[in-house]
């Protein structure tokens, strides 16, 4: 004989638990979190590089980056003068709450005003499985395709914005700007778009802008 | 491949609940699948079969229940299924997801005479 138990409870349910105690935690130290998400070589790193050269003596800021294997980004990020701290994921294609709450420790967050998660490379996973950020950021380069964001929704769903970037590639792809924004909003009317170039320069200032507004405004609580 | 990582938490929860209930091995489970969650109903099975292999829950007979997309319009407040890209009655794309995103373990089924002969097992 077999009875039947009702479970009725989210499979991820203990992700669920332990970014909302990251939350509070984030909450309670006054460290606005953004968790950058992209697929793989869309631009992140460099962007994180750039962010550390242009913010890294005006905000106490650190980088929590993860991939597969390796040290590589937050060597390069380590570089320019702002803590970087390396998940190896072993294999697993996104980062989990837990692995968060650990490097916060280490990074000893309460003394930070912006911490950045470098998200695994991956338009897929990284969706399911919230961190306790406050805000996700969605990249997408040029080179990847205009059709991404209908392809592969639910991450540009839950971006607070969207960056545009390698835009000094453009003119030497197909990608029609347009139609990638028509999908974004389509699937998220209040997705904020920033369009730049990371690795030349153009349009970072408006990134920059936006984070330190939202840091300001999730400060303010 | 995060269908390794959902399989995992779901062959824990299942030995968490049945040990709440007695212990006993798992024989059943249900699970919701929402059509719009990043997960793939064939690898999560294969996935399950692998990561339940030596526990109490390897003979499990794995349920997959697809849950379609519902949307409402955030224009109309029309109420549809397909896709976020297919366009509303209304004529716009989008809106707000009303179902779609679980994830959910429903129920699962224990053996009872087996909770019975071997007592709480590993």
């Amino acid at each position: 004989m077999s009875k039947e138990i009702e479970v009725a409870r989210d499979v991820l349910q203990d992700n669920s638990q332990n970014a909302g105690t990251n939350r509070q935690r984030f909450g309670r130290d006054g460290v606005y979190v953004v968790n950058l998400m992209s697929g793989p070589g869309a631009g992140k790193t460099t962007l994180l590089e750039r962010t550390a050269e242009a913010l890294g003596q005006r905000v106490r800021m650190a980088v929590i980056t993860g991939d597969i294997a390796t040290t590589r980004d937050a060597d390069r990020i380590g570089r320019h003068g702002v803590r970087a701290l390396q998940i190896n994921t072993g294999g697993a294609c996104h980062i989990e709450a837990h692995q968060i709450a650990r490097a916060a420790d280490d990074l000893g967050v309460g003394k930070l005003d912006l911490l950045i998660i470098e998200n695994v490379g991956n338009l897929v996973c990284p969706a399911e499985f919230d961190l306790g950020e406050h805000d996700k950021v969605m990249m997408l380069s040029c080179t990847e395709g205009h059709d991404k964001p209908g392809k592969y929704p639910l991450m540009f769903q839950e971006s607070r914005a969207l960056i545009l970037n390698k835009m000094d590639l453009q003119p030497y792809t197909n990608f029609d700007v347009e139609a990638a924004l028509a999908d974004a909003r389509a699937i998220n009317p209040t997705i904020e778009v920033i369009k730049m170039s990371a690795w030349k320069g153009d349009g970072l200032q408006a990134w920059y802008d936006w984070l330190l507004a939202r840091m300001a405004a999730t400060k303010r609580g | 491949m995060h269908e390794t990582s959902v399989a995992q938490r779901m062959v824990d929860t299942a030995i968490e609940v049945a040990d709440q209930n007695g212990g006993g091995q798992v024989v059943g489970m249900r699970l919701l699948l929402g059509d719009m969650t990043c997960v793939d109903a064939e690898t999560l099975s294969f996935a399950f079969g692998v990561v339940s292999r030596g526990t109490r829950v390897e003979k499990c007979r794995l349920e997959i229940v697809r849950v379609p997309t519902r949307l409402r319009c955030r224009t109309c407040g029309a109420e549809r299924g397909g896709d976020l890209l297919e366009p509303c009655v209304c004529g716009l794309p989008g809106g707000e997801v009303l179902a779609g995103r679980e994830l959910r373990m429903d129920s699962i089924d224990i053996d009872e005479d087996a909770a019975l002969a071997a007592g709480k097992q590993p």
